[in-house]
């Protein structure tokens, strides 16, 4: 009853920069079972993925592919040993037909030439797999995105693969394209080929999966059958770290005063979001990777066209239409990506600090050096910025590249910050003296909005936490019912009073 | 090609003309121009010796498309003309005979095209720097061949191609087979892919290193040919004949339709912006338009066809 493994990695570890993103990890995919790879942003899942099918090799560990144990894979025997992975960013080339985006590094050929009969036959029938019935010379370009997934989906079974990895393959898709995709995965099991399917959606894994391997930091914790296992039982498997002493004490917010409302407000991702946001507070915004999160932010700060049905900010009505109008409204941004968006890297410390002042200055204006030494020294002190400010940023480490992209906007005392995972890739302690400022900000009367990726942040820093799906808030929690398990299973609609009945 | 027929081939074929259909009826607008403005055209010699003043530029308009679907950029190519064109007149006389002139000229692009291809993509350096520094070398190796205007092509292939008979458009469409015949192999079809989304494209199991490094390749050659031909209509070499096709090609790949970060436009699209460049160039000419006026028109031309799709794709969002 236990079949040979098709696929598997035994005892694999992989770091970035230090970092360690897997820890020992091992999974086994044997042919005919659906295997479900669960895990929370950023636990290592992708990597997994990745060292699998050959993209990344392992630092150590093996892969054991086809009754082969290999000590670096490499795509190539990846693929030759029938592993098809279906990726979350699409690796489509718009420019190129269904067809030949299907067949893409696989062609079959005569006399060296694209055989385009047999393309058309093998492209066919992959595609009548997947549902996709699109005359097949249609440029990928003018497909929505949902159709692009299929072509993708439809690529991988091209090659006719023995063993399937899916990344998120239902993240656009409707839902009758995801139903026919279940059907898909279920004929595909039943004729043996090893399935590997990567999904948020609680439901669609114990709907369709036999086994489970959770992830959490980069370490398994579960590696079981999914038989007698609960939707709740799953995400406490993927959650709960030790906050230790990492946040500062949560006190509450005394007389909230609304700072920024919006009903109704559509643009980018966003889908009729209402929120307030309160002098006062740290509001958490969370949820799965890409729910519309950096939207709202960027909505709010007028850096994304939006709508709303009514709208106040600090007293005026109205979505701002302009970063400068939002500047002037007293809203501040700190990017996420703070290395393209947030800083001039190969600028000094102290230039950049001046940055959002410059584009106050009166016009032609002069500047004055020693007021703006002044401010900066301040500023860096203010924000525990160690060292020489004339140093240029890019020679920072990552934490205290973010306290120069917070220090920026101090000078002009925004009463409402919107931050945008102001802690990833930050080390532990620059993150305590990043949590301790923002609850200071808090307590001097600003309004701080915190979108991030790491859910015991929201649990222990904020007031109130939000979290969306697929451009929605689904769920505004207080600051004591957003625990880890209840933040988790709001972002992938698990119900969990259902599933703990 | 009878392995490029069946169900699927034409019709992927016909969707690519799809976005083309604008600057062909463009084309067509200043084709109708130059016959009204010169009715000689319409004659055996009227077609040659128009096919004459557009074939180097169409072929350099190839050779600077191909890279800009790889996603990188050439500033040798006219350098890379002026050297083809030296090393005809050089060899094309001598012992070597024509066919050995012709072969050398045809080596020395495939040569220096591969090496920066290789530089350019395996040392991840930006096309741009590197084609710069090439066009230097380049520059540099055709005044050291010949340091000033010499040479000679034998008389019976200037005739041949710069005579009185459309010999050029001949070659010209077997260039555009060729390149249709390379664009039905696995490789060439990969070029979109490496050019549009090589981390994709490597994950699919596509060569991209080598897709990309044989399209400079290619790219090479059809400059240096673009030279021999030059050599060919002056009867001799000229060093730094090829130096205003840089960014010529250019204009021509970008009025085809060719984007700039990779995998986005035709061959076809750029043959006939090319086109339309030889033709403007000749209709402001019969128009009588200073020189000066040409360039500044010229300017104008290209800033309008980038600029209107994208005011388009910009009403569409709003």
């Amino acid at each position: 009853m236990a079949p040979a493994p098709t696929l598997a990695a035994r005892g694999v570890s992989k770091s970035f920069f230090g970092n360690r993103v897997l820890d020992d990890v091992s999974i086994t995919l044997v042919p005919g079972r659906i295997h479900a790879l669960l895990g929370e942003n950023g636990a290592g899942k992708s990597t997994l993925i990745n060292l699998l099918s050959g993209a990344l090799v392992p630092d150590s560990g093996t892969i054991e592919l086809g009754g082969e144990t290999h000590r670096s894979l490499n795509p190539r025997e990846a693929r030759r040993g029938g592993v098809a992975v279906v990726q979350q960013e699409l690796g489509l080339t718009a420019d190129l037909s269904i067809a030949e985006n299907i067949g893409l590094g696989a062609y079959p050929r005569r006399f060296g030439l694209i055989d385009y009969p047999a393309l058309a036959r093998k492209a066919r029938a992959a595609c009548d797999l997947v549902g996709l019935r699109e005359d097949l010379s249609t440029p990928v370009a003018g497909l929505p995105l949902g159709r692009r997934q299929l072509v993708e989906i439809a690529k991988a079974l091209f090659r006719e693969p023995r063993v399937l990895i899916l990344d998120e393959p239902t993240s656009s898709l409707s839902a009758h394209e995801a139903d026919t995709l279940t059907r898909l995965l279920e004929t595909l099991k039943a004729s043996g080929v090893a399935i590997l399917y990567i999904s948020h959606r609680l439901n669609e894994v114990m709907r369709l999966c036999d086994h489970v391997t959770v992830l959490k930091d980069g370490v398994v914790t579960a590696d079981r059958s999914l038989e007698g296992v609960d939707a709740a039982g799953l995400v406490r498997l993927m959650v709960g770290r030790d906050p230790g002493d990492l946040f500062p004490s949560w006190t509450p917010a005394p007389a909230p005063e609304t700072l920024v409302s919006v009903d109704g407000f559509t643009g980018g991702m966003l889908r009729d979001v209402s929120i307030d946001i309160r002098r006062g507070e740290v509001l958490g915004i969370g949820g799965l990777v890409g729910q519309g999160q950096e939207d709202l932010l960027l909505a709010l700060y007028g850096a994304l066209p939006a709508r709303a049905r009514a709208a106040m900010f600090n007293g005026v009505a109205g979505v701002p239409s302009s970063v400068m109008r939002a500047n002037a409204l007293g809203l501040a941004y700190v990017p996420a990506d703070r290395k393209r968006e947030g800083l001039h890297l190969t600028h000094t410390i102290a230039w950049n600090m001046m940055v959002p002042s410059l584009g106050r200055a009166r016009g032609l204006a002069l500047r004055n050096r020693a007021s703006e030494r002044a401010l900066a020294t301040t500023l860096a002190d203010r924000l525990t910025i160690k060292g020489d400010l004339t140093r240029a940023v890019q020679a920072l480490s990552g934490g205290n590249q973010q306290k120069v992209a917070l220090a920026k906007w101090m000078p002009s005392d925004p009463p409402i910050l919107l931050l945008n995972d102001p802690t990833r890739g930050v080390d532990v302690e620059t993150k305590r003296e990043i949590y301790v400022l923002l609850r200071r900000f808090a307590a001097e009367g600003r309004a701080v909005v915190l979108s991030s990726s790491d859910t015991p942040e929201l649990v222990h820093l904020c007031d109130r936490v939000a979290v969306m799906r697929e451009g929605r808030i689904v769920s505004t929690l207080p600051h004591g019912e957003a625990s880890e398990e209840a933040i988790v299973a709001a972002a992938m609609a698990a119900e969990p009073e259902r599933a703990a009945a | 090609m009878s392995t490029a027929s069946g169900a699927l081939y034409w019709p992927v074929q016909r969707r690519r003309n799809r976005g083309l259909i604008g600057l062909f009826a463009v084309v067509a607008v200043f084709l109708a121009l130059y016959i009204y403005l010169f009715p000689g055209f319409l004659t055996v010699s009227g077609i040659a010796k128009f096919s004459q003043s557009w074939f180097p530029l169409a072929l350099v308009a190839m050779a600077q498309g191909i890279l800009m679907l790889t996603g990188g950029i050439s500033l040798a190519i006219g350098p890379l003309v002026s050297l083809g064109a030296v090393v005809a007149a050089t060899t094309m006389a001598g012992p070597l005979g024509a066919p050995g002139g012709i072969a050398a000229v045809a080596l020395a692009g495939l040569a220096i095209g591969s090496v920066s291809g290789v530089i350019v993509v395996r040392l991840r350096l930006p096309a741009i720097v590197v084609t710069l520094a090439a066009a230097f070398i380049i520059g540099g190796i055709a005044l050291l061949i010949l340091p000033r205007p010499g040479g000679e092509i034998p008389l019976w292939f200037s005739n041949l191609l710069a005579g009185n008979t459309p010999v050029a458009l001949g070659l010209l469409v077997v260039v555009a087979l060729s390149w249709k015949l390379y664009l039905a192999t696995p490789i060439g079809l990969s070029l979109y892919a490496a050019g549009e989304n090589p981390v994709g494209a490597y994950r699919s199991g596509v060569p991209v290193d080598l897709a990309r490094i044989v399209a400079y390749a290619i790219s090479g050659l059809l400059c240096t040919l673009a030279g021999l031909f030059v050599a060919a209509q002056t009867g001799s070499g000229d060093p730094v004949i090829g130096t205003a096709f840089t960014l010529n090609s250019i204009a021509a790949a970008v009025l085809g339709g060719i984007g700039f970060l990779g995998g986005k436009g035709t061959m076809r699209g750029a043959l006939a912006g090319s086109l339309l460049l030889s033709l403007m160039i000749s209709v402001m000419f019969f128009l009588g338009f200073s020189p000066v006026a040409q360039y500044v028109a010229q300017g104008l031309i290209i800033i309008g066809a980038v600029a209107i799709p994208e005011i388009r794709r910009w009403r569409s969002v709003t």
